[in-house]
């Protein structure tokens, strides 16, 4: 006689059970019971398999050669899949090795706690605050005080109360050091395992503060400080506004940053997404790899930028620069104006002193408006370049393209030249600085500028309005 | 070992594997240890049972 066991049939109708209970009971959420509790099946399922043979061993039945076939652990592999997706789908893990290798932010399971923190130290008029590995958001504001003062609470993911309160026993909120020197820790990295904790910080300091900030995953934002700016952090959005110092920020990753009205210099470093520069009266330099839209306005010293792909440098702006994926807008540059990009489209308007481009792929559209004319190197090798010019305007021109036609609003003083190199434009105003265009394929345009000529602004998109600074919205949680 | 009389080790040996496999699950889901660190504890018992198994043999 062969035995049959009794877990097949009765995990039949715990399954039919589980069914029936959801068509009765709906809102009853036992995705997430299952979620959560599977591995309890295999238990119960081993115990009752374990109880079975150890009975038959009891009255002496011949007992199987193994306890469960190959088939049953077939069924319990699949069990152990279904169970592992459901938990990961659900947001309670990313199962596999969770916190052996710590995948990133994405370790999220468990439900939320909080806890309120708070702490309040005197200090002097110009402290230096340092906040330590700080992981959630923080909003930093300068005012007429002389102590620091923190408010805000904490956030532990956790999947019981008992592993939350733990947690939180692990990451004390200290604000230490001297009147000088002020540490705001809140001991987030003392957490072990599988449990996250993220702050949302209220910070006021006194005016002349000095901030310095380390953070894992977290946004900043910070107003109203006379001193200097040092953040850096893995994962940050960065929100300035009204800073007396210098700003020194560097990142690993972000989805933002923003200053605006900033009497120091500047300087950016890291990867990111959207830039965000108004009003800032010291240099600014950004070195790193940007893929969102960066924008720039009224910097009052230079500009350096390095991309991965774009150097540009820019004397002084009084107007703005637009770069997105595939063009770069900018209005009212003082020069030296350097540019050299791979694939962009280019327009270029109110510029002085001197330009100098060089595109790899691209179109270039030259505006620049006052007089007397910068003096202008333009290069791509596959595109357009569209040069207006004001009417009385002097130059000595010399435009070449290599296969593509040329149009000459300007007449006899400039004259078209082929061969077998292609086609050139050359000619002379009565002196003025000399003007260098050069497509090694694409059309060449010089024409008058006139009145009706409308603004440039980027294809496809209108120019947006400003937006407004740093608004008052409550922290967001962090997504950890 | 003779298979026409297996050994109550070797026969309880997969549901007792089970059971260790959903209690390490079930300490991995309430957070109390990851399975990523305690899945060795699988190879261990395993071992475990093939020496059980090899001295029973040997006894009967």
């Amino acid at each position: 006689m062969k035995r049959t066991s009794i877990v097949a049939p009765l995990l039949l109708i715990g399954i039919g059970a589980l069914f029936l209970a959801r068509n009765l009971y709906p809102e009853l959420p036992l995705i997430d019971y299952l979620a959560k509790y599977w591995p309890y099946i295999l238990i119960i399922w081993g115990v009752l398999r374990l109880a079975e043979i150890l009975i038959w061993a009891a009255v002496s039945k011949p007992l199987p050669a193994r306890g469960m076939s190959g088939g049953e652990w077939v069924l319990v592999f699949f069990l152990c899949l279904f169970g592992a997706t459901l938990h990961t789908v659900r947001g309670f893990s990313t199962w596999w090795p969770r916190s052996g290798i710590t995948m990133g932010g994405l370790d999220m399971f468990g439900e939320s706690f909080e806890y309120p923190l708070s702490g309040e130290k005197a200090c002097s008029k110009t402290p230096r605050v340092v906040i330590e590995s700080f992981r959630g958001n923080a909003r930093i504001t300068g005012g007429d005080t002389d102590s620091v003062k923190v408010t805000g609470r904490k956030t532990i993911r956790s999947l019981d109360q008992s592993g939350a309160d733990r947690a939180n026993q692990d990451s004390p909120f200290e604000l230490a050091g001297d009147a000088n020197q002020l540490v705001v820790r809140t001991n987030q990295d003392h957490v072990s395992g599988n449990t996250r904790a993220s702050a949302e910080l209220e910070i006021a300091v006194p005016r002349g503060a000095t901030i310095e900030a380390h953070g894992r995953r977290g946004d900043f934002d910070i107003t109203d400080i006379a001193g200097n700016i040092e953040i850096s952090s893995d994962n940050a959005g960065v929100r300035l506004q009204n800073i007396g110092g210098d700003v020194r920020i560097d990142l690993r990753r972000s989805d933002i940053v923003r200053a605006i009205s900033v009497k120091g210099e500047l300087e950016l470093k890291g990867r990111g997404s959207d830039v965000e520069l108004q009003g800032v009266e010291g240099p600014v330099t950004i070195t790193g790899t940007y893929n969102g839209v960066l924008q720039f306005r009224n910097l009052s010293k230079p500009l350096r930028f390095h991309g991965q792909q774009t150097e540009l440098n820019i004397e002084k702006l009084p107007g703005q620069v637009r770069m997105a994926l595939g063009d770069l807008t900018a209005s009212n540059l003082v020069g030296p104006v350097h540019l050299s990009t791979r694939s962009r489209d280019v327009q270029l308007s109110d510029f002085t002193n001197s330009l100098e481009v060089s595109l790899e792929r691209g179109d270039i559209e030259l505006r620049p408006g006052k007089l007397p004319l910068a003096k202008m190197d333009v290069h791509t090798r596959s595109g357009d370049i569209e040069l207006s010019l004001p009417p009385g305007a002097k130059f000595d021109l010399t435009a070449s393209t290599g296969r593509g036609d040329v149009t000459n609003d300007f007449g006899p003083p400039l004259k078209v030249e082929t061969d077998h190199r292609g086609t050139t434009l050359r000619g002379s105003t009565g002196g003025g600085p000399t003007v260098n265009l050069q497509t090694e394929r694409g059309q060449l345009i010089v024409r008058k500028a006139s009145p009706e000529d409308k603004p440039l602004t980027p294809r496809g998109e209108a120019p947006k309005p400003p937006e407004p600074p740093v608004p008052q919205k409550p922290l967001k949680k962090v997504e950890q | 070992m003779n298979g026409s009389n297996p050994s109550l080790v070797s026969a309880i040996r997969g549901p007792v594997m089970l059971i260790t496999l959903g209690v390490l699950l079930a300490m991995d889901h309430n957070g109390t240890i990851s399975f990523g660190r305690t899945w060795p504890v699988l190879l261990i018992m395993f071992g475990v049972f093939k020496l059980a198994e090899r001295a029973g043999a040997k006894s009967a």
